[in-house]
Formats: C-alpha cells, structure tokens, sequence
C-alpha cells in the first residue's frame, strides 16, 4: 500500500538518520577538498616535477570512476593490512577525487584574472603580498564561486555511492527499507525529496555567496 | 611477479567488461544527445509553460543522484508492468539523466552566440528554421563540443553504477573476480587503468577540441 500513513511515520526518521551521514559525509568532503584543492593547484601551476605530479594527479582521479576509487580504497587496503571503516574509506575516495576538480576550478580562476590586472598592481607599485591581497584574490574568489557550488552538488550526489561499502547513509538506508517493505514508492519519494532539498540548499548558499561577493566582478 | 598474477589471468574477463561498458556509454549517448538538444531548444524558444516544464526536469535530474534513479527504476520498472530487459532499462535512466546535463551543455552554446547573428539572419529575412540550421546550430555545436565530450567521460564513469544494479560490465566483472581470487587491490587497480585509458582518451580529444575553438576554426 503506497502512501500508507503509518509506515510514512516510521520511515521519515530513519531515513533522516541516514540523511545525517551523507550531510556529515559532504560537509567534511567540502571541506577538506576547499583546503587541499590549493596545494595541488599551486604545484599546477609552477613549472617543474612537481606540476607533473599534481597533472598526473588529476588525470587519474578525474578519468577513473568514485566507485573503484572506493573499492580500491576499501577492500585494496585492507587487503595491504591499512583496515579502513566504510565511512572512512568513502570519505576517503571522496576527497581525493574531489581534490582533483576543485584544483582544477582555483587553477582555471586564477588564470581567468587578466594579465593586465597584474600589471596595473606593479604599475602602481603594489607589493606581490597586496596585489594578490587586493587586487587578484577577490576576483578569483568572485569567479570560482559557481563552479564550486556545482562541485558541493555534485560531492553531495556522489556521496549516495557509499552506499555501496555499507556506510548507513540515506541510499542505504532507503535500500534497506524498499527491500524489507516493498514500499518502494514512499521510500523513493522519501530519498527524492531530501537529495533535493540538500542539493537546493548547497545552490542557494552559491548564490548567497555569489550575491555578496558581486562586487569583484 | 605473483602478485599480479590474477590480474593477468582475468585481464580477458575485464576487457570484456570495458567493451560492454563502452557499449552501454555509447547506447546511452545517443539518445542523451537528442533529448539533450530537445530540451535545450524547449527551454530557449518553447512557451513559457513549457520553459518551466524544462526547469522542473532539470532541476529533479541535478538534484537527485544517478543511483538513486538507478536503484528505484530497478525496483520499480517491475511494478509498473513494463517489460524491459535491463540493459535497456539502465540505458534508459542513463540517457534521462544525461539528457539533463547535455541541455545545459547546449544551451550554453547556443546563448554564447554574439546577438549580432542572430540579427545578420533575421536581416537576410531567414525564418527561424533555417536561421538555425545554418547559422546557428553549426556555431553552437563547435562551441559545445569541447564540454560534450567532458560529458561522455562522466558518462563513462558513471556506468560503473549499474554494477550496483547487478549488470554486467567492467566494475562488475573486476567484483567478480576479486571474489574468486581474493586479490581486490590488483584487481580493482587494472579496473581504474582500463577506465582511466577510455577516459583519458576521450578527455584529450576533448582538449584538442578545446584549443580549436580557442584558437580560430
């Protein structure tokens, strides 16, 4: 019996249950991503071994499916003796695919600042420190803003894949529930509307960001 | 070299799994394409309940993630008394949500275009039809190519997802053999290299797209 008020009641709070790991699950991997997406970026950028490296980096993350990357990462160290938890493991795969794209989203920023933005900092005598500071910075921000919001969305789909290494997120959990009941429509309306609202949620704080930040532009 | 003995006795088993996940890339890709295009002329000169109509579809295929759509059109699809085998069913779900992406792709190409074309053409007092056949699609598509192929490469990664299903390609393949030969960090690694030389492959064409359309026709 779809619809059936009763099992609604007992569905919405476990399914909210799951929702809190695959928020946890993304926050962290935004996060972490955020942070970590500089460093690789930076060694992109300079010339030598280590922007090899780092493109090596990122050609290999960005051309091989997240769900191998999390098995490689689950069962493949386990095998070598490093025993991760689910959880761990997806967060894992998680930020080190994602590291690969938001390198790539600072990187393409940074070179879209006009050469002659830096020129007019040296024209007027700017030290590197306040040129980057005042001039460059703020327009990179400004522009990769929307891409990274595309990224959170993105970071918050993939997490759904950790389902597939029995972390009990909202995927899993809704698995669980469609094959004990068979109420396949409730829990997949259910599932539907929270991945919706998380992802809604993610664009409109893009936006908000967007809209302060206006003034880079 | 034993370690890398099972792989070497399966890489036939995964190769045959690359083939069939190219094969279900490639079956996706096309009507991905064309619905992709559809949608992307529906919501730049449809009316406007059909624009929001287009709105909608986009915003629940962002929203949701593919294995969601995945695992309840698996459960589903039987309930609903439509008998499709499921290498057609994933193709379809496939090609739906890619649809979504694909729209956006396009219609970026096609609002890229500087406003004085479409005036050149209206001023040669072309109708819509044929301004668009050769003016503007032709332009639009060199533009959107570069992206597009972005797009075939998620594409290809994504059919790692159908594995979750029970379909048969390379993630599936590369499970089943780590299950008889207990060697999941081998395995899985020949698995990322076979999808990363598909990948990568696709994603340097696309680059060679890319500084085509920088650089001039």
């Amino acid at each position: 019996m779809p619809f059936d008020p009763r099992f609604i009641a007992r569905l919405i709070p476990a399914l909210l249950e799951g929702a809190e790991v695959t928020v946890e699950l993304s926050l962290l991997t935004m996060a972490i991503c955020l942070v970590g997406g500089l460093p690789v970026a930076l060694a992109r950028s300079v010339r030598g071994p280590l922007a090899w490296l780092a493109g090596g980096y990122i050609q290999l993350v960005r051309n091989t499916p997240l769900l191998i990357q999390m098995y490689l990462v689950y069962f493949g160290l386990s095998m070598a003796g490093i025993p991760l938890s689910g959880f761990a493991s997806g967060l894992l795969a998680l930020c080190l695919q994602n590291c690969g794209y938001v390198a790539e989203i600072y990187r393409g920023g940074l070179q879209s600042v006009s050469l002659r933005q830096f020129e007019a900092g040296k024209a007027l005598g700017m030290r590197r420190w306040t040129l980057y500071t005042t001039v460059i910075l703020p327009q990179v921000v400004a522009r990769v803003i929307p891409p990274l919001t595309n990224q959170a969305i993105s970071i918050i789909k993939d997490t759904a894949q950790v389902a597939a290494i029995a972390v009990m997120d909202v995927m899993k959990v809704a698995q669980i529930w469609v094959e004990s009941s068979a109420n396949t429509y409730d829990v997949f309306l259910g599932v539907a509307i929270i991945y919706l609202c998380l992802t809604s949620l993610a664009s409109l704080a893009g936006k908000l960001f967007e809209r302060r930040l206006a003034f880079a532009q | 070299m034993n370690t890398f003995a099972p792989l070497i006795k399966g890489y036939w088993y995964l190769l045959r799994g690359a083939g069939m996940t190219l094969l279900m890339a490639g079956a996706a890709v096309v009507p991905a394409t064309i619905c992709g295009i559809l949608l992307a002329l529906l919501q730049i000169f449809g009316t406007r309940a059909l624009r929001s109509a287009v709105v909608a579809y986009l915003f629940v295929m962002r929203g949701i993630p593919l294995l969601v759509l995945l695992t309840f059109t698996y459960y589903l699809l039987p309930l609903t008394g439509i008998d499709l085998p499921a290498f057609w069913g994933v193709v379809m779900v496939l090609s739906l949500y890619y649809a979504a992406f694909m729209s956006e792709v396009f219609r970026a190409g096609i609002l890229s275009l500087p406003q004085a074309q479409w005036d050149a053409a209206r001023s040669l007092g072309m109708r819509r039809r044929l301004m668009l056949q050769i003016v503007i699609f032709p332009q639009a598509l060199r533009l959107a190519s570069p992206p597009f192929v972005n797009l075939c490469v998620n594409l290809i990664k994504a059919t790692s997802l159908v594995s979750i299903v029970g379909l048969w390609e390379l993630t599936m393949a590369s499970r089943e053999i780590v299950e008889r030969t207990l060697a999941p960090f081998q395995i899985f690694l020949g698995a990322a290299g076979l999808y990363f030389c598909m990948c990568y492959a696709l994603a340097l064409y696309g680059r060679h797209l890319e500084r085509r359309v920088l650089h001039g026709h």
